[in-house]
């Protein structure tokens, strides 16, 4: 190959990368690459030593269901976890949160002070997917918690708390029209400064800190599919599909901002505030990653 | 004189004996406190029957053979030794104290 046609190529290669409308493209990168790596993970048997050196033989051969692809992962570690998925199988006989959907559409259709109500904020309630947002006017991430809360600031109501109640209820409404519909999760960077939030998501996402030392990858990357006492780790792929979430160490309703601000304390840090710049920028990070995988919300977990 | 120092030497060992077993006795307590140590949420450990161990860390063996201190530098701070160990450094970051890291490695040198 000639001097000129490799250095016309790397040229074009630039030029491609620079263009505009690529501004997800690092994004799409890791999404692959992490589906990948996953689905390697749990392929099969054979390779489980490499990803699960201090697993026993018995535990890898009995309670692990191999070959997950793709969806599977939307229901976390019930995808991989034999034992977990038949108790919530279980469960989802008679699901804990059904009358919170009844009642989130209550919270939706119900009128504010000045006679509108959420109806005139979301025409259509199958938006679940559709959050953590980029808002490229205000320059910062925007999930669907914050959009509620503004909703309600706009029309001169009280913002609601940011972690469980009507807040929670309502989204499980969102969520439940999201999933009827077969709504996958569908989170756009579309500037640069969009990219940019999703780079620091993703820092964080993998930065150690706290008293234990931990990163959210060591144990929801590195560590995904290994137990911690008798839990095991839920992947980082398909981790935001199902939320609010009904969780039995609740017993109620709780948003993804509620849950990340536990997975926080429990390795040891002073939580961020729920709904903030931090939180929603991780978020962000975390729910493009389980891009294209269906809604399956609101659900059940321990 | 010469049976004085025998007896004072049996009860010297003896004594070291008892103090070294409730110092393990102390040190298991630590390793399987959620609140303390929590050595449990990653490793098992050879020999003993423990609930749900995690599979995060290898199953601890042969720790009796290991000297003291580097079962205490290793509690202390993991990093000097293995630098991407995931294993959170007790003693450095303040999680257990001296006496408490002590405590653990005389349980650790319990370990067959």
């Amino acid at each position: 190959m000639s001097k000129k046609l490799i250095s016309s190529i790397a040229l074009i290669s630039v030029a491609t990368f620079l263009s505009a409308g690529d501004f997800n493209a690092v994004a799409e990168k890791d999404r692959k690459a992490l589906q990948e790596y996953m689905e390697k993970k749990f392929s099969d048997l054979k390779g489980a030593s490499t990803f699960f050196p201090y697993s026993t033989k018995d535990e890898l051969e009995k309670n692990f269901i191999w070959g997950i692809k793709g969806k599977d992962f939307t229901i976390g570690s019930y995808s991989f976890n034999k034992g977990g998925k038949s108790q919530y199988d279980e469960i989802n006989e008679m699901p804990p949160y059904e009358d919170a959907i009844d009642e989130g559409k209550e919270i939706y259709e119900k009128k504010f002070a000045n006679g509108k109500s959420f109806k005139d904020c979301y025409p259509d309630p199958a938006i679940a997917g559709d959050y953590p947002k980029f808002d490229n006017k205000s320059k910062t991430v925007i999930t669907l918690t914050n959009s509620i809360n503004s909703c309600l600031k706009d029309n001169g109501e009280k913002e609601w708390k940011k972690t469980k109640g009507k807040l929670a209820k309502l989204e499980a409404y969102f969520a439940s029209t999201s999933k009827e519909k077969g709504k996958k999760v569908n989170v756009v960077i579309d500037s640069k400064e969009a990219a940019e939030a999703y780079e620091r998501g993703k820092k964080e996402y993998y930065t150690q800190r706290g008293y234990l030392n931990l990163s959210c990858a060591s144990c929801h990357v590195q560590g995904a599919g290994k137990r911690v006492r008798n839990e095991y780790m839920s992947p980082l792929l398909g981790q935001t599909t199902h939320f609010p979430v009904y969780r039995l160490k609740w017993e109620g309703l709780g948003t993804l901002e509620r849950r990340l601000k536990g997975c926080e304390k429990d390795t040891g840090q002073n939580p961020h505030k729920p709904g903030t710049k931090w939180q929603n920028e991780v978020l962000y990070f975390v729910a493009y990653m389980s891009n294209g995988l269906p809604i399956d919300g609101p659900s059940v977990r321990k | 004189m010469k049976r004085l120092l025998i007896v004072a030497a049996t009860v010297a060992i003896s004594a070291t004996t008892a103090v070294a077993g409730d110092l393990a006795k102390e040190g298991e307590k630590i390793f399987m406190t959620k609140k303390l140590g929590n050595c449990l949420a990653c490793h098992a450990v050879n020999g003993k029957s423990v609930n749900g161990p995690g599979s995060f860390g290898p199953k601890l063996q042969f720790l009796s053979s290991w000297p003291e201190q580097a079962l205490y530098d290793k509690v202390y701070d993991p990093y000097t030794t293995n630098p991407i160990s995931a294993m959170p450094a007790f003693g450095k970051n303040g999680l257990l104290d001296d006496n408490q890291i002590k405590a653990v490695v005389a349980f650790l040198k319990t370990i067959k």
